[in-house]
């Protein structure tokens, strides 16, 4: 069975793709630069003797990555389950950016997971695999930066609904991981009002959980009690709120 | 500092201090995890690679300089079972790196003592293992090795570079570009070594035994610090013996020294903590005899050393370490035991190795013994004094000093030190014209 993971060149997917390979699973790793994935397939054979193949493909310019994917799949043993660990945020997401900035955030962040995910449900749906698609806690409540990211995380909410609406439990494992801070690029630099999780412990626990049910969790989980805070703090002091 | 265009830039500041604790300052730390965000700064922001930080002294930040922040370049990129070649990016650490190879069969026989120190910087020090006499420094391991330079992109390099790019790297203190990968030739591991202990009185002795055991897998002196015991101590030979059982080791990463070790907040190695010390290390080691020990926990003695590196304070230590020509060596040891008796310096820790290699460039290579003293950092003009007599002597019989552990050295130093310091540095300056290239450390001493 194969893996399809977007994103793995850095940071979380990158973490996942190892945390997958260690379990032996053969893998579809897909990123923009072909060099880094080639260093990341190369490392995972290495490390884990397992099949890795690779796909370069730029989400913010790609108007179809779900075709490219599912061509890349060709040849391979089925597909079991796809990541979707991808995201790309800016200082600047502040009401602030042009139209093309927008629709490049849109175009990785939201664009890309409708459409991959639309191109390999069928295939999914044979093997009765898991999607899974990556929130964010910036998604909770909207505020006056990240709109555009936390938008298009929001939105995938939406997506989740539609594919649990859609699909029997038996047929399709959906699950959606809101995510809290993470030590990657994202949030490198940046003073954050809790620390940030390491990527290897969130990954430990979405690779254990694959093919085990649908559902949408906070991970770390105490991420869930801080976006309940939030969505029920009166609108009166949270569009005071600055932090 | 513009660049925030590059998708994925990630920029912070941050203090960022050498493990000896005797440089901080507060620099950009640029974290590229993606092959395209080497370009991501503008072409002429100066800048230095950074792998874990774990070296002794600035190599790797200062205040003019972003630091690029290489950790997340640590894979391994191929292995050749077969002929013992590992392709493996610079940001690896060689603990980790040490681990993987290990119970494949195969290893690098020359590794510093901290696991956290990278590839990367293994090269750019040129550094040492346990027995450089028989098994060189890293350089001898280098095969090829990939370099990014802003403006002109990765090269690859091997040996036959008639450039002098791929010389200049090794040992070249980043000065050359930031190193992103290298190829290097491994080597089989004995399966256990035979630790065997060999006493000696002083410091001459040593350097007989020393050279009588050059062959060995380890080889290293500890010697007592104590004016008047001074020198006297033991040679650690360790040999390949495939028959010794070793003890059951705890090889996992959580045992790696960190590269930053919280200190205590008061110095122990006072007079009466360095008496204490040497006193119980003479009464564990002073004794002839031989242990078995697994590979593994030989190639980094400094993981069971962490309360001893935070014993030193918050001010920190400086390691002296400088390389005494064989037929030079017996005189210096004579004179420098007189100078200890004389000014009674706070000597945390002596140890010796044997040499018998070529210097090239800055790298401590060469032919003789070298002694690597840890002081603690001076708060008395005589502590200070001892820097300075220490070097003399080591000057006067030929020394040669080791700028990637020494944090007291200077230009001048150097320049007296090593005949063809200037030839060195105009050549690593021909490699960085604009000065592109630079560290705390590259800047105390001149280049």
């Amino acid at each position: 069975m194969t893996v399809v993971v977007v994103g793995a060149s850095s940071g979380l997917g990158r973490t996942l793709a190892g945390e997958l390979a260690r379990r032996g699973h053969g893998l579809l790793l897909v990123a923009s630069d072909l060099r880094d994935l080639h260093a990341v397939a190369a490392d995972l054979q290495v490390r884990h003797d397992i099949t890795v193949s690779t796909l370069a493909l730029d989400l913010a310019g790609e108007p179809d990555p779900g075709a490219r994917i599912r061509a890349a799949l060709v040849g391979l043993p089925a597909l079991s389950a796809l990541l979707l660990p991808v995201g790309v945020s800016r200082g600047d997401d502040d009401f602030s950016l042009s139209a093309a900035r927008i629709g490049e955030l849109l175009a990785i962040n939201l664009h890309a997971p409708l459409a991959i995910v639309h191109a390999l449900l069928p295939d999914l749906r044979d093997s009765r695999g898991s999607v899974v698609l990556f929130g964010s806690i910036a998604s909770a409540r909207g505020r006056g930066r990240n709109v555009v990211y936390a938008s298009a995380k929001r939105a995938l909410d939406c997506l989740y609904e539609s594919l649990r609406q859609t699909h029997a439990p038996d047929a399709l494992h959906v699950q959606l991981y809101r995510l809290g801070f993470l030590a990657t690029n994202l949030t490198y630099g940046m003073k954050l009002p809790l620390a940030a999780s390491q990527p290897a412990d969130i990954a430990r626990v979405v690779v254990a959980r694959l093919g085990k049910g649908s559902f949408a969790h906070h991970l770390p989980r105490q991420y869930g009690l801080i976006a309940w805070l939030m969505r029920r703090l009166p609108w009166s002091l949270y569009r005071r709120w600055r932090g | 500092m513009s660049g925030t265009e590059v998708r994925g830039l990630a920029l912070a500041r941050a203090r960022l201090s050498s493990f000896d604790r005797q440089f901080s300052a507060e620099v950009g730390v640029q974290q590229p995890d993606r092959y395209r965000l080497l370009d991501a700064l503008p072409a002429d922001q100066a800048r230095i690679a950074r792998g874990s930080g774990a070296s002794y002294v600035a190599a790797s930040f200062g205040a003019q300089s972003v630091s690029i922040d290489m950790r997340s370049f640590n894979r391994l990129l191929a292995l050749d079972m077969r002929t013992g070649l590992l392709c493996v990016e610079a940001g690896a650490c060689i603990g980790d790196v040490q681990r993987f190879l290990l119970p494949l069969g195969w290893y690098l026989p020359i590794a510093p003592g901290h696991p956290r120190a990278t590839i990367g910087g293994c090269i750019a020090a040129d550094v040492h293992g346990k027995n450089p006499a028989r098994d060189g420094t890293f350089r001898s391991l280098l095969e090829e090795l990939q370099l990014h330079v802003p403006g002109h992109g990765l090269f690859n390099l091997d040996a036959r570079d008639s450039s002098g790019l791929f010389a200049a790297t090794c040992g070249g203190l980043g000065l050359s570009g930031t190193i992103t990968r290298a190829t290097l030739r491994l080597s089989r591991p004995p399966r256990a070594l035979a630790l065997r202990r060999v006493l000696v009185d002083d410091l001459a002795q040593a350097a007989r035994v020393l050279r009588e055991a050059a062959n060995a897998h380890v080889l290293y002196g500890w010697h007592d610090s104590r004016p008047e015991h001074f020198g006297r101590g033991v040679i650690h030979v360790g040999l390949s013996d495939d028959e010794a059982i070793a003890p059951a080791f705890d090889a996992s990463p959580r045992r790696d020294l960190p590269a930053h070790i919280a200190p205590w907040p008061l110095s122990v190695w006072n007079r009466g903590g360095i008496a204490l010390a040497n006193a119980w290390l003479s009464q564990r080691w002073r004794r002839p005899g031989i242990e078995a020990m697994a590979m593994a926990k030989a190639l980094f003695p400094l993981n069971d050393a962490r309360r001893y590196f935070a014993a030193f304070g918050r001010a920190g230590m400086v390691e002296l370490q400088w390389l005494i020509p064989h037929d030079q060596f017996e005189a210096f040891a004579a004179a420098l035991g007189e100078c200890v008796k004389r000014s009674r310096p706070r000597i945390a820790l002596i140890s010796s190795k044997i040499f018998d290699g070529l210097a090239h460039g800055l790298a401590f290579n060469g032919r003789g013994i070298s002694l690597a003293l840890h002081l603690p950092a001076p708060r008395e003009i005589p502590q200070y004094a001892f820097y300075e007599q220490f070097a003399e002597l080591a000057i006067a019989h030929g020394g040669r000093p080791n700028p990637i552990k020494d944090s007291t050295l200077d230009e001048a130093m150097l320049r007296r030190a090593i005949g063809p310091f200037d030839a060195i540095r105009a050549e690593l300056a021909r490699h960085n014209p604009e000065r592109l290239f630079g560290s705390e450390l590259t800047r105390r001493i001149g280049l």
